[in-house]
């Protein structure tokens, strides 16, 4: 009997799958030491090495007695959770429990940042276009800057699910990089005197219960008419607003916000892993992908600066918009808020900017959601 | 140039100005709402007091 009847895993092994347990470990190590969004990147990381020992029970497998499939746990996790979108929905759900819309209320301006810094998406899906993607992989690419987990899996899994893997990694663990990719993008972009102007806005204003409610039910139904097949994700993040708002559901809320998000992610991210098999994630692409992720953050960060400093041309000096704001317009929360004051603290400690910060990054929270909706609307109309 | 770059930049101007225009929709929404539900003291009430009154009887 020969080594590769007695321990076919070895035999099997490649050193594209070696590869992979390493990307597997690496992703480990930045979950652990480095508390680079650990919830998602831990799982992947183990579900990479789960996925790339030859003959894993976790993956299908062709018996070879009876030459049927077997089917692997991951795969009908993929099958029931992520192909059906099951899962990034219910992830909706509890981020939507987590949202409090109320700073918003307060500077309902700012939420046009969580428009214009959505410019990475659609850049980055011209330049995927460019470099010879298909409409809807550029699409699933340039998803990447909305800086969404789940919104990038459902687009991704719905137009490219074959860079399913790579997209994901890339969407995490940029999401996790905010601190280290945004400063010197919006140092760049802006002047010292810009990034000391204060901004004062109607902080202790206080909010009506009522109006927390129907924000919710009313958005959902405005969106509901505008887009039609954005309703899953806004309805779905709605929903979960309106769960935690409506104050007579505190225990689902609370469930939503903890034991539905922890189960939920902890199934996304191993079954995500179950696509990072070493023939599909080694490849030229996955470090296209990762490189054009890169830059969608970074023309975020871009298209959300110049927008704040355009505005600013139109107002009046003392109520200018402190232009390092414009980047809190992603989705990255509280992370690019808590960057943007610390960026302003560093430069004048009495400059307090996390207010206006963090009703600008729940304008991106929106934002990013209504932009994966649009890109679902609009992509099977051209592709 | 690739066949899909011209789609994509339609794509693109249609999504930002799509994204401006939920984004202004849901501005103009925040400021109806603010109008026909402002914020309002809450006044005590009457049963909340009785209540504490008799979980504290109670004790």
């Amino acid at each position: 009997m020969g080594l590769e009847q007695l321990l076919p895993a070895i035999a099997g092994m490649t050193w594209q799958h070696l590869v992979m347990i390493g990307v597997g470990v690496l992703l480990i190590y930045l979950a652990i030491a480095r508390k680079y969004e650990p919830t998602l990147l831990l799982p992947m990381g183990f579900g990479a090495i789960l996925v790339n020992i030859p003959l894993s029970s976790a993956l299908t497998q062709i018996d070879p007695a009876t030459g049927e499939a077997v089917e692997g746990v991951l795969n009908v996790f993929f099958q029931a959770g992520i192909a059906t979108e099951i899962f990034p929905l219910l992830i909706f759900i509890a981020i939507g429990a987590m949202i409090d819309f109320s700073p918003l209320f307060r500077n309902p301006s700012l939420l046009l940042f969580g428009a214009a810094a959505q410019f990475g998406i659609f850049l980055t899906m011209l330049f995927a276009s460019l470099l010879g993607y298909d409409l809807r992989e550029a699409a699933s690419i340039g998803i990447i800057g909305a800086a969404d987990g789940p919104t990038s899996i459902v687009v991704a899994s719905r137009f490219a699910p074959s860079l399913l893997g790579p997209i994901s990694v890339a969407a995490y663990s940029y999401m996790a990089l905010v601190p280290i990719i945004q400063p010197p993008v919006i140092r760049m972009l802006t002047s010292r005197k810009e990034r000391l102007i204060r901004m004062t806005g109607n902080n202790s204003k206080k909010i009506s219960k009522q109006a927390l409610i129907a924000f919710p039910i009313v958005v959902t139904i405005v969106a509901g008419i505008i887009a039609p097949s954005s309703l899953s994700l806004i309805g779905f993040l709605m929903f979960g607003n309106l769960v935690r708002e409506c104050g007579v559901l505190n225990k689902l809320s609370l469930s939503a916000q903890n034991e539905l998000a922890s189960l939920v992610t902890l199934l996304l991210g191993i079954t995500i892993a179950s696509t990072m098999t070493a023939d599909r994630f080694i490849r030229v692409d996955t470090l296209i992908i990762i490189a054009l992720g890169l830059f969608a953050f970074v023309f975020d960060t871009f298209g959300g600066v110049i927008f704040a400093k355009f505005l600013n041309l139109f107002r009046k000096e003392g109520n200018k918009f402190n232009p390092m704001i414009g980047a809190c317009g992603i989705s990255a929360f509280p992370m690019s808020a808590r960057v943007i004051h610390q960026m302003g603290q560093k430069e004048d400690p009495f400059n307090y900017l996390l207010m206006p910060a963090i009703s600008a990054n729940v304008g991106g929270q929106i934002g990013s959601v209504v932009a994966g909706g649009i890109i679902l609307t609009l992509v099977p109309f051209f592709a | 140039m690739t066949p899909f770059f011209e789609k994509a930049l339609l794509i693109a101007a249609i999504g930002m100005t799509g994204i401006f225009l939920f984004m202004v929709v849901f501005y103009l929404l925040i400021l109806l709402l603010e109008r026909l539900m402002p914020f309002r003291e809450e006044k005590p009430e009457e049963e909340f007091s009785e209540e504490r009154v008799t979980e504290d009887e109670n004790l």
